[in-house]
């Protein structure tokens, strides 16, 4: 781990870090890292991957509409929007 | 220098469920913006999805039909990224354990045919709408389409042309609205792919460098995009340069592709499993359910209209060829009994105006009330043939059916021998010199005294009887 792997994964997460305690997240990070690598050790190969820790299936849904539009709620929440759309800085592929 | 195409396509194929994949909101197309969103699709914090197992259901019919392998036991992971139309800042999509394993789909291009291995097929959610260019300095966002249902179909990269490339999507095409797992209207992005496009010495093994076309949404698309693409590498190799691995974006009106704005760092998804769905699990009794109501393919259309309607290989072939025609020709064979002029009207002039307009049958004004009624007053000989296309295209236009276009524009055949009679007399009577050279042994002209009559008519004379009576009065 280095001060450019931090600034990538800040970018990632679109987080913005005080840069006077980025060598202390670095730090933090190699410790966690550090930690969950014991893991690597235990050999799993011949173990089934667990998907979940919860012995359940997931929730369905029938297939038939049930509407709970909040239109106008939704946009009044939004930090810029007019009568139809979210509206966002401009972003042009 | 001999060069090969390498292609693998990933098609994005929107499921036609109703509600979307983890939410009850409804998928209708074209509906105002921002109202087909609810909680969950506008990725509040605090909700949790739940899962339309129809979307599975439709998924293991596509599955089952190229000889798949279907994972009862499947999971969804997240998909990392930020962009606007995606609320909550991730896609749940299959990463590990998707719906459909293997299977191969059959091409055919001019005469010959090949198999397209499948290399998986997965369940994810779209993202939502972004409009650049309406509002000054902002991107406006619609998340109707946000969360619905899709099924990304990855190919193995066995395709070699832009035409085999066309052949694929359309095999698709035709799959999918078989299947009724999509509607497959293009127009409105159901159906849409990216191509992966590389270029290597003929003979060679190892693949070259790939460009990845993005969004392309119509047959002829396809086959431009990639043609323009194999071009360009092409002549990038020769040059002895090498071609960038990138995406790009295929202009239709430039009719080139150009590279994306690339990205300050390359792209890292960061796939986990998603923690808010608990693996989704279909029964053998489920599995059961979907082979049991298994939709008529193709193939078997063709054989069960041969035999039951007595159509020729070839017409059978063509209707078949295309869901929406075979369930309109369905419909109307039973509200008539001449199968074979509803097959040639179907194949014939119906068709040449679909091909005009570019357009499905269903999508058109025509009903299959309307045609059937137009081949029973053709075959109980109301109208002509003749007058039944001036007919039709007025059905085409206005959607009226054949018995008030007939009624209103007073088209009804003329078929009694009487009133026949009558006008065929007028017609010989009114033509003295032309009924003497035709005694005379001039025979040509017995067509220029059907026309006669013809004229006088309208063309609503029942031509048998025109040709059985004006024999017998030219003869007197």
């Amino acid at each position: 781990m280095d001060q450019e792997t931090v600034s990538t994964i800040c970018y990632l997460a679109r987080l913005k870090i005080d840069q006077t305690k980025s060598e202390k997240i670095q730090n933090d990070l190699e410790t966690i890292i550090e930690l969950i690598s014991g893991l690597q050790s235990i050999d799993t190969s011949n173990i089934k991957p667990l998907y979940s820790p919860l012995e359940m299936t997931a929730l369905t849904h029938e297939d038939e509409e049930k509407s709970d539009n909040k239109k106008e709620k939704f946009l009044e929440n939004a930090p810029a929007s007019n009568d139809d759309y979210f509206l966002v800085p401009r972003v042009v592929e | 220098m001999i060069w090969e195409t390498v292609i693998g396509l990933e098609t994005h194929v929107q499921l036609s469920t109703k509600t979307k994949l983890f939410s009850r909101a409804s998928t209708a197309f074209g509906a105002s913006p921002n109202t087909n969103v609810n909680l969950v699709d506008c990725g509040l914090p605090g909700v949790l999805p739940s899962v339309n197992k129809e979307a599975f259901y439709k998924a293991i019919r596509f599955g089952i039909a190229i000889g798949a392998q279907i994972n009862q036991t499947s999971i969804f992971d997240r998909k990392n990224y930020f962009y606007a139309d995606l609320p909550k800042g991730y896609q749940i999509t299959q990463m590990d354990l998707p719906i459909v394993l293997g299977g191969s789909i059959e091409i055919i291009t001019d005469d010959s045919s090949k198999t397209i291995n499948i290399t998986r097929a997965h369940l994810e959610e779209d993202a939502g709408k972004s409009i650049h260019d309406e509002y000054d300095g902002f991107s406006a966002i619609d998340l109707n389409r946000a969360g619905t249902p899709l099924l990304e179909i990855v190919s193995e990269p066995e395709i070699s042309s832009a035409k085999e490339a066309v052949a694929y999507m359309k095999a698709m095409h035709q799959l999918v609205t078989y299947l009724d797992v999509s509607d497959g209207n293009m127009a409105q992005g159901s159906l849409r792919c990216d191509a992966n496009v590389s270029i290597r010495k003929k003979g060679n093994k190892e693949l070259g460098t790939r460009t990845e076309i993005k969004n392309i949404n119509s047959f002829k698309f396809i086959e431009k995009a990639i043609n323009y693409e194999v071009k360009r590498q092409i002549k990038i190799l020769e040059n002895g340069e090498k071609v960038t691995q990138e995406t790009r974006l295929y202009d239709s009106v430039k009719d080139e592709t150009r590279p994306m704005r690339s990205k300050e760092f390359a792209n890292d998804y960061r796939y986990f499993p998603e923690p808010d769905l608990l693996p989704v699990v279909i029964s053998n009794e489920e599995m059961q359910t979907i082979k049991d109501e298994f939709p008529e393919l193709p193939k078997e259309k063709e054989n069960r209209y041969i035999k039951e309607f007595n159509l020729s290989a070839y017409d059978a072939q063509i209707i078949a060829s295309s869901k929406s025609m075979a369930d309109f020709f369905e419909d109307a064979a039973k509200k008539t009994t001449n199968y074979s002029l509803l097959s040639n009207w179907l194949i014939g002039d119906i068709s040449a105006f679909l091909n005009k307009e570019m357009i499905e049958i269903h999508e058109s004004k025509l009903n299959s009330d309307n045609v059937a009624m137009l081949i029973n007053r053709i075959d109980d000989q109301t109208i002509s043939g003749k007058i039944g296309k001036s007919i039709f295209e007025e059905m085409w236009v206005s959607g009226s059916s054949p018995d008030e276009i007939i009624e209103s524009q007073g088209l009804k055949q003329i078929s009694d021998d009487g009133a026949i009679e009558e006008i065929i007399m007028t017609v010989i009577r009114d033509n003295p010199d032309q009924v003497e050279a035709y005694l005379g042994g001039k025979d040509k002209l017995f067509g220029f005294f059907v026309g006669q009559v013809m004229k006088l008519t309208e063309g609503k004379a029942n031509p048998q009887a025109v040709n059985k009576i004006l024999k017998e009065q030219l003869k007197k």
